[in-house]
């Protein structure tokens, strides 16, 4: 990233080939849309190269990288927050269709429901969730992207998973 | 650790944030007591649930990007032309140094070219002409003047002159020949002197040897003829010795010089 700061530009292919899945995948799961996310990470790649004078060798590319998605993120879902409510139903729908199909398999079933739970938890709990489970990303790393210390991460990211817990316990209840 | 503990850490075991030590803890922890293990799955189940299957990003998405990629580079260049030509002319001190000598070089040479034209050249031949013809003027006028001073002055200027016109020679002979100051007539012969390659100059002076009646001019004369070995001038200084009131010392010197150029 140092070299992309000094000029050489075409690096940046370099980091987009080792970046892009992981960044694909976590505008996946924030967004459940193949094409939005694809043009968020085009955006995030945009922003590297238009911000690239603010990168310091102070924290992690990352971290940094991080950063950005999350901002992208967060503006495509104030753009579109209706779009994305509907977006939640239709993947409770889609998952339900699946459930025919496949048959009562408890396993199954408890799988599904907790796919729903999921599709129904706030979005900044399920970006605290998908973001800690990047190898890369300690506690300290995941409250630099989202702004707080290292405990109050740590304490969010518990919060979320057994506020995922009740969704789902009352999905099964109903 | 107990209980609580472990309920506690089992977040961060799954999140890859215990240290090493304490990640054997837990193992260890779980390992003794099978109970938990239970619970220990069922977070586990919500922590992997999230594990969803994530489809592959698109061809196309790398295309865009790649195609962003050569658009930014192409703009960037664009750019540093102008960064380019900025860092050329603001380079380091050695850098300019060196752009300083070549403007100057450069500069040296046109001003040289356009300098160096016929057009110049000609204004030069042109003036120092006009220059000669005032002084040719100069010369005439002075030679005119009633004060032997100016007269003097006149004859001087003949010997500032490059080349001398016909109209200078008769000049300086008629005064040589009527003047009446010695002094005249003395520079006169002086300023003559200089164009003895001139034959219509030696004609005159050989001419002009039989009207001097100053022995200091005879005798200039006689010294300048023996210069030019003017076989010419024997005759009349032969001439000149047979008169009666010529100065003695004058005469012996005429005999003197008749010797020398025979």
């Amino acid at each position: 990233m140092l070299r992309v700061k000094a000029g050489e530009t075409q690096k940046l292919g370099l980091l987009y080939e080792r970046y892009k899945k992981r960044l694909f995948g976590f505008f996946y799961k924030m967004n459940k849309d193949v094409g939005l996310s694809e043009d968020l990470v085009q955006n995030v790649f945009i922003k590297i190269l238009k911000y690239k004078h603010t990168y310091t060798e102070d924290s992690k590319f990352i971290v940094w990288l991080f950063q950005i998605a999350r901002n992208a993120s967060y503006d495509s879902f104030k753009k579109s927050k209706k779009y994305i409510h509907r977006d939640i139903d239709m993947v409770g729908y889609s998952i339900s269709g699946g459930d025919d199909v496949q048959g009562a398999i408890i396993e199954r079933e408890n799988t599904i429901t907790l796919k729903k739970a999921i599709a129904l938890l706030p979005p900044e709990k399920k970006e605290l969730i998908v973001l800690s489970k990047f190898k890369e990303l300690k506690y300290r790393e995941v409250g630099e992207i989202i702004g707080c210390t290292e405990g109050n991460a740590r304490l969010k990211v518990h919060r979320a998973l057994n506020e995922l817990k009740d969704i789902f316990l009352t999905l099964e209840k109903a | 650790m107990d209980y609580k503990e472990f309920k506690e850490t089992i977040i961060d075991y799954l999140s890859g944030n215990l240290t090493d030590s304490k990640q054997q803890e837990f193992e260890q922890f779980l390992e003794e007591n099978p109970k938990f293990q239970e619970e220990f799955e069922a977070t586990k189940l919500f922590w992997n649930g999230t594990e969803e299957e994530i489809p592959e990003p698109t061809s196309a998405m790398d295309v865009k990007f790649y195609t962003m990629l050569s658009a930014q580079e192409k703009i960037i260049e664009k750019g540093s032309i102008f960064k380019r030509i900025e860092q050329l002319l603001l380079g380091s001190f050695p850098k300019q140094l060196v752009y300083t000598l070549a403007i100057l070089t450069v500069g040296f040479f046109v001003g040289n070219y356009l300098n160096s034209g016929n057009p110049s050249d000609e204004t030069l031949t042109i003036a120092k002409q006009e220059t000669e013809k005032v002084r040719s003027q100069l010369v005439l006028t002075l030679l005119d003047q009633p004060s032997a001073n100016k007269r003097l002055q006149a004859v001087n200027e003949v010997n500032k002159l490059n080349e001398v016109t016909e109209t200078i020679i008769k000049a300086l002979f008629s005064t040589l020949n009527n003047d009446a100051n010695v002094n005249v007539r003395l520079s006169a012969v002086e300023a003559l002197k200089n164009y003895t390659d001139i034959p219509l100059v030696r004609e005159g002076l050989v001419a002009s040897i039989i009207h001097q009646k100053s022995p200091m001019i005879q005798m200039e004369l006689a010294d300048l003829m023996v210069v030019l070995q003017e076989k010419k001038a024997v005759k009349s200084f032969k001439k000149l010795i047979k008169e009666k009131d010529v100065n003695t010392n004058a005469k012996q010197k005429m005999e003197e010089s008749i010797q020398s150029i025979i």
